[in-house]
């Protein structure tokens, strides 16, 4: 089985296609990798287009030598190393160069072309959006039609048409045999070994202090949070705050959860009815557990603070659902404690002073506590922008930073120089960190909150009316409150002038459209994971015991799915209805055949019939018959169907001996 | 050693019974298909491609991995359907002069749809590619150098395909009977027959000849284009051939003891180059070799008839 490919391999249109496909899998590296690795792919394809095109010599073995390992050295050097995502993609690209210079037999090509499967994979590694999965579902067709031009020389190269229709159908029949497989391979949790450090930024999920800058980093991530499913109504989105640690203290710039443990009574008056829920959370390696305000009971294994957040006793170290009821709508927390007070008051008075002599100066003009909420509120919502890559604050007095001069941030920011800005103006205020909305499931209804959706906000307390809920990101984006966090970044943070140009809301509704089609995106393909795939097998009713049981499942989906596309191609030429006269015939040579009376292939049957009659002289009248017959109903008046299939039944009765 | 074992557990497996009455159609139980060399480079590379996909939990990576192993999946299929219902019908396979290249001709017939890149080989030989189109017969020409005179077998045939992609081989034997005659070499230095005239007869029988013109006869296929009567044709009339009668003393007897040489074989590649001069010269001949006498006559028939005893000589069936 070797040589079998034609010696078209190295043709110079099949090496200039190989090469395209090649160029168009790494540009997008070239964007993202040092510029040197685009320069150099880009000369050696050059390079080997001027081999190909001039049927110039490949470069002699010593030169790639050096250069693989000047690749290698050149690598080391601008990473430090030569594992991991960004140093091991370059090296891989690099090593891809290496072989189109250097490729001479079918077998290299061939070789290039899964080198190029593998480019792919690693454009995966950078970026998982919708546009890039297109741009690589192009250049893998342009893979296969390269391999299917290879397959197809046969002394003339083919043309664009005959290599990119049969490559794009061969993609397009594998089609349903991914999505089975897509659906039902059994998923794994977690890396098979550790992960390089630069493969993922580090997300787990909230951490129990909030500098600026670090929650920004969660919203860029996609891991579920926790699950809720609720009984009856999901409440409104606006209301959904998920509450998680509570931050007291403040140096100036990060505000933590304090060491000590704030317990007392918790004073808090109920109306209406409480809202029954069950939060199933993944594992996150902290003490808090997580619900909407204000909690009414508590889960087993857990205690509630002053300040209404819930521990569990152990760390939650796997995934663990309970049960709770919330009131959404309460009064609590009206007579507060002495010292709880001053720990709400204090701040760092050397830090962030500009901020600090505001708050002042609106405690001074302000009629009431309530009168400097809103002047605050007033402020954001003037001036402020939000959006999810805020400029670094690095100086000694961040929020001074941020509140006179960026004026561009995220929850974090507007929570934390909203706290500080009430302390200051002798307001007692807190931070609280945890969640807002999630995502309803239309199949399930079950709201799905993910680490995207990680948010800060603030407490007062005002006299008579105890802790209040203040979300100054609220009002600088409305839409993060309402809609989630797509919806709060897609119009506000890209092009915001644009979008007031546009009167109809054209482009809105497009944008909209877009982030919903990004959004399930998101869910159903990115996201789909150990627990989506139990999910969505559920609701198809499939009960999955084990990965046993999937794999099982796996294989019958896939015949069936398999056989279903063989069958289509197959049954599209089974061969026509052939007339009964001419089957009868074909048995009747190959009878005769058996016994050594071959008919020629230019031997007419009256020819055949001749020899017949001199070599076996035993069976010439029923060879003669036979023979008449069927001459009669191929080239005469033709007989009825009872005819020829006597003439069938005649020639099944022949026994030559 | 191990590679003559396993062709001869191969032959074992896929032996035909022989000859096959044409037509062949290839149906499913006749082709086997196994992966290629890159076929199995190409599942290692699926598997390196899932590793890495659920090591990152990359969903875009899972998506490449199976759309590449169902695209492999169905590339199994379009293999094995290049080769399937292809029909293959013996072609015509001509003599041959012993030195010069035989071509066993097979032809092929897709009744259904176009087929790419179906190769056609002898055992150990390179193979012969072709493209079929729907229901339009294609000829494959297997070249075969003729070293020997005699009869060359053509033996078993693969036909098989690797198309579209290459990771798979799917393959079929048939075996036609297929032979060429190799005629002796002629030996160009042997000169000219030795005249000779037929001892005591001068009956005066009249044998076909073309020194006199005697009379036209209809065409029957075979006879020499020069002797067509090319002036009634152009006429308007039927295709004729004019008939001559030659003198007896004209035919020549090419005789296995007057061709002086060093061995048989050598004695055959005389008569043959007497055969070729003799029918160019257009003179009637007979040839007598030890067992076989052929009356004299001419014409291409004629003359193929005396190759052919030239070249079957010694073989048993001298026919």
């Amino acid at each position: 089985m070797s040589g079998a490919l034609p010696n078209a391999a190295l043709d110079v249109r099949n090496v200039m296609w190989l090469l395209a496909s090649m160029a168009f899998v790494v540009a997008p590296h070239a964007l993202r990798l040092p510029e040197w690795v685009g320069v150099f792919f880009a000369l050696v394809i050059a390079w080997r287009g001027w081999i190909s095109w001039r049927a110039a010599r490949t470069p002699p073995r010593w030169l790639v030598l050096v250069l693989t390992a000047a690749a290698v050295m050149a690598t080391f050097v601008a990473y430090g190393r030569i594992m991991g995502r960004d140093a091991g993609t370059t090296l891989l690209v690099l090593m891809a160069g290496m072989k189109l210079l250097e490729m001479k037999t079918s077998r290299e090509v061939v070789l290039a072309i899964h080198l190029g499967f593998v480019l792919v994979m690693t454009n995966f590694l950078f970026s998982q959006t919708i546009p890039l999965g297109l741009y690589m579902l192009a250049c893998v067709w342009l893979f296969v039609a390269t391999l299917v031009g290879y397959h197809r020389g046969v002394g003339r190269t083919p043309t664009v048409r005959e290599r990119l229709v049969p490559a794009g159908m061969l993609l397009l029949q594998a089609v349903p045999l991914m999505l089975v497989f897509f659906i039902l391979f059994p998923r794994v949790q977690g890396p098979l070994w550790a992960l390089p450090q630069d493969a993922r930024a580090g997300v787990s999920g909230l951490s129990d202090s909030m500098t600026p800058g670090n929650i920004s980093k969660l919203i860029q991530s996609e891991a579920t949070a926790f699950r809720v499913e609720f009984e009856g109504d999901i409440p409104p989105y606006s209301t959904l705050y998920w509450r998680g640690p509570v931050l007291w203290i403040f140096d100036g710039r990060t505000w933590k959860v304090p060491e000590f443990n704030i317990t007392g009574s918790q004073d808090y008056s109920r109306a209406e009815r409480p809202v029954r829920y069950a939060v199933t959370v993944e594992p996150h390696g902290k003490h808090w557990l997580f619900s909407l305000d204000i909690p009414g009971t508590l889960p087993p294994g857990s205690g509630i603070r002053q300040d209404l957040q819930i521990r569990s006793v152990r760390p939650v170290d796997t995934r663990m659902r309970y049960e709770m009821t919330s009131y959404l709508d309460y009064r609590y927390g009206e007579h507060l404690p002495q010292s709880f007070r001053a720990l709400a008051l204090s701040f760092d008075e050397r830090r962030n002073p500009r901020t600090v002599a505001l708050g002042r100066q609106w405690a001074r003009e302000a009629a009431s506590p309530a009168d400097v909420v809103n002047r605050a509120m007033q402020l954001f919502n003037s001036q402020f922008t939000y959006t999810l890559e805020p400029p670094l604050l690095e100086s000694a007095h961040p929020y001074d930073e941020f509140l006179f001069e960026a004026k561009r941030g995220f929850c974090e920011h507007y929570a934390g120089s909203f706290a500080l800005l009430m302390r200051a103006a002798g307001i007692p205020a807190r931070i609280v960190t945890g969640y807002q909305g999630g995502e309803v499931n239309p199949l399930n209804r079950e709201l799905l909150v993910r680490q995207a959706d990680a948010h800060a906000w603030v407490e007062v307390w005002l006299d008579g009316r105890g802790w209040l809920r203040i979300d100054p990101t609220s009002v600088v984006a409305p839409d993060r409150i309402d809609g989630g966090i797509n919806a709060a970044l897609g119009p506000i943070g890209v092009i915001p002038s644009l979008i007031a140009a546009d009167r109809l809301r054209i482009l809105a509704n497009l944008m909209f459209a877009w982030d919903a089609m990004n959004s399930q995106w998101n869910q159903w393909v990115l996201g789909y994971n150990v627990e989506r795939q139990r999910q969505l097998l559920a609701q198809l009713g499939l009960e999955i015991a084990s990965w046993q049981n999937l794999a099982l499942w796996l294989i019958a989906a896939a015949l069936a799915v398999g056989g279903l596309v063989g069958l289509g191609l197959v049954l599209r030429d089974l061969p026509v209805r052939r007339d009964p006269a001419v089957v009868a015939w074909e048995r009747f040579c190959a009878k005769l055949a058996a016994k050594g009376l071959v008919r020629a292939a230019w031997e007419g049957p009256f020819d055949y019939l001749a020899r017949i009659e001199t070599a076996r002289p035993d069976m010439a009248i029923e060879a003669r018959h036979i023979t008449e017959r069927y001459v009669e109903a191929r080239y005469g008046p033709g007989i009825t169907r009872r005819e020829s299939r006597e003439l069938l039944a005649r020639v099944r009765r022949f026994r030559p001996a | 050693m191990l590679a003559n074992l396993r062709q001869r557990v191969s032959d074992w497996i896929f032996r035909a019974r022989v000859p096959e009455a044409p037509p062949v159609t290839l149906v499913q139980r006749r082709i086997f298909i196994l992966p290629t060399k890159q076929g199995y480079l190409f599942a290692g590379v699926l598997l390196v491609l899932l590793l890495a996909s659920i090591n990152y939990a990359l969903s875009l990576g899972f998506l490449l991995t199976f759309l590449l192993a169902a695209m492999g999946s169905v590339a199994m299929l379009h293999t094995w359907r290049n080769l399937s219902q292809l029909k293959l019908r013996p072609g015509r396979c001509d003599a041959v002069f012993a030195g010069d290249t035989a071509y066993f001709r097979v032809v092929l017939e897709s009744p259904s749809r176009d087929r790419f890149a179906v190769a056609i080989r002898r055992r150990g030989e390179s193979p012969v590619f072709a493209d079929v189109r729907a229901s339009e017969p294609r000829i494959a020409s297997l070249a075969v150098p003729a070293r020997r005179r005699g009869r060359l077998a053509c033996g078993r045939l693969e036909i098989f395909t690797r198309y579209p992609v290459g990771l798979f081989h799917a393959w079929s034997y048939f075996d036609f009977g297929l032979s060429v005659i190799v005629y002796p070499r002629p030996d160009p230095m042997a000169g000219l027959p030795p005249q000779q005239s037929l001892a005591g007869d001068d009956e005066g029988v009249p044998i076909a000849g073309d020194e006199d013109f005697a009379q036209l006869r209809g065409y029957n296929p075979g006879d020499p284009p020069r002797q067509i009567a090319w002036k009634a044709l152009a006429r308007g009339g039927d295709l004729l051939t004019k008939e001559f009668h030659a003198t007896a003393s004209a035919e020549l007897w090419l005789d296995w003891i007057d061709a002086r040489a060093a061995d048989p074989e050598a004695r055959l590649s005389v008569l043959a180059h007497w055969v070729i001069e003799t029918e160019r010269l257009g003179q009637s001949y007979g040839l007598r070799l030890p067992g076989v006498s052929i009356p004299p006559g001419r014409g291409d028939v004629h003359r193929a008839r005396c190759l052919v005893a030239l070249a079957l000589h010694g073989e048993g069936s001298a026919s």
